[in-house]
């Protein structure tokens, strides 16, 4: 832990070597470099400082990410995202994402009902369309392997998806519809 | 008939009946035995047909679907209309949702409206959509506006009651005067009569009906000594 430099930290370099090139990571302010960032250094013929944990994932357009739901309307759907290309977000980052019904399947999209296509609490696989407007991600589920991927049904327990339009409920046979992801491996 | 109370199991009739048919307030819950349980508080009604479902006075109404309802308009947002049909959410209906509506030609309703609408969706995520005509035929039958009239508010219970052919208090009130009535699912009654007089003398039925403190036939012996 000693080793970890501030922000404005001196470089621990070698008394009587030539100074390195500064790299990323680290400024020159007169005759010493310095670490710009809170993190561990790396001196060769290029001083460079690394932040110890690596950062947060950030959605980018045509990122995978994973959220549950959180509000529906009949235009649109509303999720928190969770994980983003496989890396879970930290608690403390929140990212909404919406799904127009105009996304949510890429064959007769005007005819879309959002009540028969996701519910809350459902956790849904979608894709970054863009980094859409102030408030959310705009998401969209319009291929095979997007959609629903975790559902509770009714009667509490989890249900396992039949169709890419239908969902069945273990303990009670009763079908729920959903719009499913395609599980891998099928 | 029997008061239960929410998880109370209820035993079936010996010999057990090949089907069973649970309607409001009971559940089968799918746990080994599948026992029956009520999951809301009232009298138990069955019938020879192995119906049975559990009476509950109540008066906030929780939409479900296909239930005629009287709403009131709240506002208008673009394309629809925010109604007030005395759910917990304010219901959507779209403006295009009556007989014979086009973009160009559709009902102009003004806030503060009544209308008889039939609600289409109500799932516990989502607030609930209301059309104004009949599902199969997509005819107005009796779904619109409301105008004119009086709106009254009373129990589920006194709904389901009136809306029952076989009540006694709407054809032994239309024996005095003639009047128009439409009964919603949500605990709303609209009535249209001739006078100012006969429109206060049914709403005093219908409340007197509501009390729980009087009797069938006291509302009964008070309508046949009104004098309207």
């Amino acid at each position: 832990m000693s080793d970890i430099l501030l922000p404005g930290q001196p470089l621990p370099l070698p008394p009587r070597a030539p100074l390195p090139l500064p790299g990323p990571g680290t400024y020159k302010r007169g005759a010493t470099l310095r670490s710009s960032l809170l993190g561990l250094p790396t001196i060769s013929s290029t001083a460079s400082v690394r932040a110890p944990a690596s950062p947060p994932p950030v959605p980018q357009q045509g990122s995978i990410v994973l959220g549950k739901i959180t509000h529906l309307s009949p235009t649109a759907a509303t999720l928190a995202i969770l994980v983003v290309d496989g890396l879970s977000l930290p608690a403390t980052d929140e990212f909404v994402g919406v799904i127009r019904s105009q996304d949510v399947r890429s064959t007769e999209k005007d005819r879309i009902r959002i009540g028969e296509c996701f519910r809350g609490g459902d956790v849904v696989r979608a894709q970054v369309l863009s980094l859409g407007d102030a408030r959310s991600y705009y998401l969209s589920t319009a291929r095979n392997e997007l959609g629903v991927v975790f559902a509770t049904s009714e009667a509490g327990a989890t249900m396992q998806p039949v169709s890419w339009q239908e969902m069945r409920c273990p303990r009670t046979g009763q079908l729920e519809k959903r719009k499913c992801a395609k599980p891998e491996g099928i | 008939m029997s008061y239960v109370l929410p998880g109370d199991v209820l035993t079936p009739p010996a010999p057990p009946p090949k089907s069973l048919k649970l309607g409001p307030g009971l559940l089968m819950l799918h746990t080994p035995g599948n026992p029956v349980i009520a999951h809301r508080p009232g009298v138990l009604h069955s019938t020879p047909k192995q119906q049975h479902w559990i009476e509950t006075e109540s008066r906030r109404y929780i939409p479900a679907s296909q239930e005629s309802v009287i709403g009131v308009i709240a506002y208008r947002a673009a394309d629809a209309y925010r109604v007030d049909i005395g759910s917990a959410h304010l219901a959507t209906l779209d403006a295009l949702s009556f007989e014979g509506a086009t973009k160009r030609n559709r009902p102009n309703l003004k806030v503060g409206n009544l209308v008889y609408a039939r609600v289409s969706l109500a799932n516990r995520d989502m607030d609930p959509e209301l059309e104004c005509f009949d599902a199969t035929t997509r005819k107005a039958d009796g779904f619109g506006e409301l105008k004119d009239g009086f709106m009254v508010e009373c129990s589920l219970g006194t709904c389901r009651r009136l809306l029952d052919s076989k009540h006694f208090l709407l054809p032994s009130l239309a024996q005095k005067f003639p009047f128009e009535v439409a009964v919603g699912m949500n605990g709303r009654v609209w009535l249209r009569a001739g006078s100012v007089k006969a429109t206060v003398a049914i709403s005093r039925a219908i409340g007197m009906l509501d009390d729980r403190q009087t009797s069938d036939d006291e509302v009964a012996a008070f309508v046949q000594l009104m004098d309207v």
